[in-house]
């Protein structure tokens, strides 16, 4: 089991996460029953029915966590009828809920006797109450993670695995000409939305698979064109003024959308970041950035998963599925095909983010397609944690 | 027009006229006094604009140099003066900065002009600052000395014109710059406080042409701007202060006068333009008062001066008046006529000259009538002695006669005394019969009215003489009648007027002792009938011409002088007119106007004379 303690700036690697963990086991408390663990969320969580759609991403992700604390997914087709390690104990939709340990879990009940959610708290709040000891756990926009670390808070961060990237929408001018997805894919300065805006805490995206992944990210370029974006874009008669699309409730995408904005119109590309508040925007932007989360470790599933994703919002062709034996070399010819096609660009890899009370013990931050690791997780209510090797 | 009606209307006009030149004078002044009171309130808000302006630059400048002296600001100098500086920990920085020092503009901005930080354009970081960058390594900028400007920023929302300070932090050789200031807007806009009636526009020059929604009032775009553009596009041709008007509505009230103010950057570059409007809306209110106070004004003047006028022109026109009426009466015959007009002016001269005329008028009238008098009693004498002359000698001379047939030869007397008595006798007819005929003229009777055809009576008459005109022994005459067959009927006298015209054919036959021609012509005109005779005869000199009408005066050797005379008579009971042409040699015309109806019957008694 991973476990990843970051209060640095910096991503923090595979190999430093080990050492990290083997280093801490030595001093390690011994584990304790009890206590009731705050986690804060940004969502708001109106039905844990999974027959009742959700509002937005967000409140799927969050209910998914969820409904992983009270059931157990042995297999990835749905929920089945064993119970996980909580049971539903208080519930006001969009509000809070209150998960209480299942003394009869089969994998052995939880340490904590309950977690409370708090739900639609806003990140700043977050922080604040991860600062003053009111949450245990919450998760913090990825822009926020060297901040907080500042501040005092264990920052738990996982590899980098959502991406983020600039999807040209079907129907609009880009998508039907080439040369304008070029300028605009050569305009974006990468290193600097990573450096500046992620604060660090991501990696440049030339292709669909984060390296830890795929091992080929490296063949995708990340430096920007401008001169060759520009030249392309004064070949292009009657270039037309580009709205880019962003959610009005992440401000991540937005940042990054006004990025690219200002490298495109640095690069004489006319183009405007605007939120998609509602469908009538929606219907107008040439392009939205949008968040992409790994459902899975492996490249092969991921990138299906990818695929699958980018066919939904973008009406991209998915191409031929990769039988799950598919060895690198495939999985990057059909990256590559896709990446090149233009019609989605990479722009960056995050990783989940999380804010960790002083209290909280043996929390591992979630890999792709995994649960809040809630069940494993002891409140230590003794005093803080010994200093590690890395803080 | 009569004389007192002209006076008046000079007076009138004179005084209306006066009253208007006032009335205009007055509107036009006040008028004046409003524009420069209005001139007065646009300069004020453009002073308050001005001191605004130089107050916030101020107070900007202040909080610009009070992030620059924060403890965050002189650290984050330091981390980014170190070689291995990593500026993205400040890319945030700026927003938060800005909120606490409530500024609209905020920028850290690196040595190298590189923006570190932007709180109005966050995803501006890492591109460069251009003008901090050349200023700086031109020459060392004193940007304390240097002050607030104006100038033209990028933000997220697009080009904005601010009101900018810069400070510097040096740490080494290295600087950084803060950038602070406020956009120039519809808030700016809001911390001016207009006079009652007067507004502040703003118009922000970002773009090559004129954009309605870059022109602004302190709540945001305004309505109608292009009713802007072409003064605009004049501001920005030449960049001076201009005043316009612009009228909102065919109403004069919503009228607006607006002055203009350029904004210029440091480069001398047009940033925006200022515009004080100021509504016409009181002044016209004022100026209408004043118009209808003026139009009372000559409204009551007018009144005043038609009264004025009327006394004046009547105070004046009254003594030319009575001197007019006096002349009137005096035309009409009344000559004891007087003027009462007082007063030493020339009008007063004029009427006592008139009255001294008109004593003398009756003076010499009266010495006239009494020299004319006297002379007609010697006329008639002489008529008298010369018609009873004629006949006293015979008589005379037949008394002798008898006398002497008595004394010398008693045996011829009887046939003497027959033969003398039938003398006697026909000379005492004749006197009978000059009596007679003086006895007429003294009573010629009054017209007795009657609807008469003038025609018919000079046929009658002409057939009356037809005899003569062609009598053996004498030359012949010959009538010419030249009668107007539409000659109205007129009510007169036929008798009369029969008797007339007889006169006046004996008179022409009497006058053509050689024979000629008489021509009778009628005509009517204006409802009167006009009848001339004329003839070919020997003429008039002037003198008997002036004569002519005089009783018992004749140019005849057998005449009694009364022909004419009674000619006249008739003429004259009948309302008529009666005149005389006449040329020596030539012939003599008597024209005889007679009206329709006489005006009036003559007075009665003629028959007593």
């Amino acid at each position: 089991m991973k476990r990843t303690w970051s209060r640095r700036t910096a991503a923090i690697s595979g190999a430093t996460i080990l050492l990290i963990a083997g280093a801490a086991a030595p001093g390690a408390r011994r584990p304790r029953y009890g206590g009731t663990l705050v986690v804060e969320i940004g969502a708001a969580v109106n039905s844990t029915d999974a027959t009742v759609p959700s509002g937005d991403a967000q409140e799927a992700s969050a209910r998914e966590q969820i409904d992983r604390l009270i059931f157990d997914h042995p297999s990835a087709e749905g929920r089945v009828a064993s119970p996980g390690p909580f049971r539903m104990a208080e519930w006001e939709p969009g509000k809070r809920a209150v998960l209480a340990a299942n003394e009869q879990y089969p994998g052995g009940r939880p340490f904590v006797d309950a977690i409370e959610i708090q739900m639609a708290r806003t990140a700043k709040d977050r922080l604040i109450d991860l600062e003053l000891g009111r949450a245990d756990v919450a998760e913090i926009p990825v822009a926020e993670a060297r901040r907080a670390a500042e501040q005092g808070v264990r920052v738990s961060q996982s590899q980098p695995d959502e991406l983020i990237a600039l999807v040209f929408v079907d129907g609009r001018p880009p998508a039907a000409n080439r040369r304008m997805r070029e300028a605009v894919a050569d305009s974006i300065d990468r290193d600097t939305i990573v450096n500046f805006i992620l604060q660090k805490e991501g990696e440049p995206a030339g292709g669909l698979l984060p390296g830890w992944s795929s091992g080929t990210a490296f063949l995708f370029p990340t430096a920007p064109d401008p001169a060759r974006a520009k030249e392309l874009w004064s070949q292009i008669p009657h270039s037309p003024s580009l709205a880019l699309g962003y959610d009005s409730d992440d401000p991540l995408a937005e940042a990054i959308a006004e990025r690219i904005a200002v490298n495109a119109r640095d690069a004489g590309i006319s183009m405007t970041a605007q939120s998609t508040r509602n469908a009538q925007t929606e219907g107008r932007v040439d392009g939205r950035i949008v968040r992409l989360p790994m459902t899975s470790s492996a490249p092969q599933p991921a990138l299906a998963s990818f695929l699958a994703l980018l066919h939904r919002i973008a009406g991209l062709d998915p191409g031929g599925a990769l039988p799950d034996s598919a060895v690198p070399q495939q999985i990057y010819e059909q990256e590559s095909a896709v990446v090149h096609g233009l019609a989605v660009v990479p722009i960056a890899w995050v990783p989940h983010t999380f804010g960790l009370g002083p209290r909280v013990r043996d929390w591992t931050a979630p890999g792709p397609g995994q649960g809040w690791p809630l069940a494993d997780v002891w409140l230590d209510d003794t005093g803080p944690e010994p200093p590690k090797g890395s803080s | 027009m009569t004389f007192r009606s002209k006076v008046f209307w000079i007076f009138t006009i004179a005084l209306v006229l006066s009253v208007a030149l006032i009335a205009t004078g007055v509107t036009i002044v006040a008028g004046k006094a409003l524009d420069d009171s209005n001139a007065h309130y646009t300069d004020a808000l453009v002073a308050q604009f001005e001191r605004e302006f130089a107050r916030r630059g101020q107070d900007i400048a202040r909080r610009v140099q009070g992030i620059a002296n924060a403890e965050g600001t002189v650290r984050m100098a330091i981390d980014l003066a170190r070689p291995s500086a990593d500026p993205s920990v400040y890319v945030d920085d700026a927003r938060g900065v800005a909120l606490s020092y409530h500024l609209d503009i905020l920028d850290f901005v690196g040595n190298d002009g590189t923006i570190i930080s932007s709180a109005e354009y966050r995803a501006r970081f890492g591109y460069k600052m251009e003008w901090i960058r050349k200023l700086g390594q031109a020459k060392e900028i004193d940007w304390v000395a240097q002050g607030p400007f104006l100038t033209r920023i990028d933000t997220q929302a697009g080009p904005v014109v601010s009101l900018l300070a810069v400070s510097t932090v040096r740490v080494g050789d290295k600087n950084l710059y803060i950038v602070g200031g406020e956009r120039l807007g519809r808030e700016f806009l809001a911390s001016l406080v207009p006079p009652e009636g007067m507004r502040a526009l703003l118009y922000l020059n970002l773009d090559q042409n004129f954009q309605p929604a870059d022109l602004v009032d302190e709540s945001g775009p305004i309505d109608r701007a292009e009713r802007f553009a072409s003064f605009v596009r004049q501001e920005r041709s030449h960049a001076v202060e201009q005043t316009f008007k612009i009228d909102w509505t065919s109403d004069p009230k919503t009228a607006e006068v607006f002055h203009t103010l350029p904004l210029f950057g440091r480069q001398s570059e047009l940033l925006g333009i200022l515009l004080v409007g100021s509504s016409q809306r009181e002044i016209v209110i004022l100026e209408r008062r004043i118009e209808v106070l003026a139009l009372a004004a000559v409204m009551v003047g007018i009144g005043i001066a038609l009264l004025l006028s009327w006394w004046g022109a009547a105070r004046v026109t009254r003594p030319i008046q009575k001197l007019a009426e006096g002349a009137r009466a005096v035309s009409e015959g009344n000559w004891n006529t007087r003027v009462d007009v007082r007063g030493g002016g020339e009008v007063g001269q004029l009427a006592r000259a008139f009255n001294q005329m008109t004593e003398q008028l009756v003076d010499q009238r009266e010495r006239l009538v009494q020299a004319e008098r006297v002379a007609a009693w010697r006329e008639v004498a002489r008529r008298l002695a010369h018609e009873l002359k004629n006949p006293l000698f015979p008589l005379q001379t037949t008394v002798e006669n008898l006398r002497r047939a008595r004394q010398q030869n008693p045996e011829q007397f009887d046939e003497v005394f027959r033969e003398s008595t039938g003398i006697l006798l026909s000379e005492i007819e004749n006197l009978k019969v000059i009596v007679a005929r003086f006895s007429d003229f003294a009573k010629m009777p009054q017209p007795e009215l009657g609807s008469v055809n003038l025609n018919e009576i000079v046929r009658t008459v002409v057939k009356l003489f037809e005899a003569q005109f062609g009598a053996v022994g004498r030359p012949p005459i010959t009538p010419e009648l030249h009668l107007d067959e539409n000659l109205p009927v007129i009510q007169a006298d036929q008798t009369l007027l029969h008797r007339a015209i007889e006169n006046l054919v004996l008179n022409a036959m009497d006058a053509m002792p050689a024979g000629g021609v008489l021509m009778l012509r009628t005509s009517h005109h204006n409802g009167s009938v006009k009848l001339e005779v004329s003839d070919t005869g020997t003429g008039l000199t002037p003198e008997e011409s002036g004569r002519l009408f005089t009783p018992y005066h004749t140019t005849k050797q057998h005449g009694t002088g009364l022909g004419l005379a009674i000619v006249q008579s008739v003429v004259s009971d009948h309302g008529g007119r009666v005149s005389v042409e006449s040329e020596t040699g030539v012939g003599t015309s008597v024209q005889v106007e007679l009206p329709a109806r006489p005006p009036h019957q003559p007075p009665a008694g003629r028959d007593g004379e």
